[in-house]
């Protein structure tokens, strides 16, 4: 029972309010849920999704099949998180052994076009001669893995925090 | 298996028998609370359908979690935190031909106070109508339907449900202070609407 801590003129709309009736469901409402039950239905998992309404359907769409799925986001988060991690250590411990220019030319090469990769390594040949080339081209294939690895982390650091925000969204509902 | 009388035995005990897998433990939950989950939805959303479909999702949501409850809380404001969150969730998402009402006090653009305005669909007579027909009991219905959502759920599950304001804000996840005066502000506004009727 709750206390009373309204005022009086309220007690007749308080008593009013603990006399509203349950409204029931449809009949067939116990059997619905059960159905749907993944426990009970181990074979009947994909029906979680609804069939009828449609304005419902698309809210339920991500949500329905969440217990069956709950492990795997919580195993993709840890395989990503630390798939991540250890990408993003790689690249910045590899990072300290590339010089500068080798850096910005391989970023170049790896990361905006061929083209404007071939421009400068024509442009800095002719400026820093053939043995300076030779020494900033060896780099240049460092630099590219080392880039390709940052990338790979930032990816997987980013999806192991989709996943994980996802999995805190879950259980706070 | 043999279906078990539930008579006597306590929620987390018939938890602890679904958790175990048998049938009639889940649908003793269901008949225990399909009622009450019924009620609640169908008053914040005023529309039979929905309703149905919103309980229902609250149950499979529950029933397929049922391994994650714990029993050092009440099973049923579990249930009713899910319900709660499903509902406002689709109060937030739907557009339907409604007629919207204010949005929720603490919402300071247009767009949040349009995400949590209450919408009732201009639909057919409902089973709410004709409840409606009846003298206080039926007012009280309409002024309950005006408020807003989040004072709806609050009022109802403290007058209608008995939950203390902790457990309320526990299960609508607001601070006790939100809550208190939601309800709060929820009476003042049944007290208005009821004015010329008691």
């Amino acid at each position: 029972m709750t206390e009373d801590d309204f005022p009086e003129d309220f007690t007749p709309i308080a008593a009013e309010l603990q006399r509203l009736p349950y409204m029931a469901p449809s009949r067939h409402f116990a059997d619905q849920v059960i159905s749907r039950v993944a426990k009970l239905n181990p074979g009947a998992q994909h029906e979680l999704l609804p069939a009828a309404r449609p304005h419902l359907g698309l809210e339920r769409g991500g949500k329905a099949g969440i217990a069956t799925r709950r492990r795997s986001p919580l195993v993709r988060t840890a395989l990503a998180t630390s798939t991540g991690v250890v990408l993003v250590a790689a690249a910045a411990l590899m990072f300290v052994e590339i010089d500068f220019i080798t850096a910005l030319l391989a970023a170049a090469a790896s990361q905006y076009a061929f083209v404007v990769a071939a421009v400068a390594t024509q442009a800095a040949g002719a400026v820093l001669g053939s043995t300076t080339m030779t020494y900033l081209q060896a780099g240049a294939a460092e630099a590219a893995l080392v880039y390709l690895t940052l990338a790979l982390g930032l990816a997987s650091g980013y999806f192991g925090i989709r996943a994980a925000a996802s999995i805190a969204k879950e259980r706070a509902a | 298996m043999a279906t078990k009388s539930y008579a006597d035995v306590s929620d987390q005990q018939v938890v602890v028998f679904a958790q175990q897998g048998r049938e009639d433990a889940y649908r003793e939950l269901i008949s225990r609370y399909e009622r009450p989950v019924f009620s609640l939805v169908f008053r914040m959303v005023r529309d039979r359908e929905t309703a149905e479909d919103l309980a229902q999702e609250t149950f499979i949501k529950v029933l397929n979690n049922i391994d994650r409850y714990r029993p050092e809380f009440k099973f049923s404001s579990w249930l009713f935190k899910i319900a709660n969150n499903i509902t406002i969730d689709h109060l937030r998402r739907r557009q339907l031909d409604t007629i919207s009402m204010e949005g929720a006090p603490d919402a300071v653009t247009a767009e949040s106070a349009r995400a949590t305005s209450i919408a009732v669909a201009s639909s057919a007579p409902s089973a709410l109508d004709q409840l409606e027909s009846r003298e206080l009991g039926g007012a009280i219905e309409k002024a309950i339907a005006k408020l807003r959502p989040e004072y709806r759920a609050c009022i109802i599950l403290r007058h209608v449900e008995d939950y203390s304001y902790d457990e309320i804000a526990e299960i609508v996840k607001l601070p006790l202070g939100t809550v208190k005066t939601y309800i709060h502000r929820a009476r003042q506004e049944l007290r208005e609407s009821l004015e010329g009727v008691r």
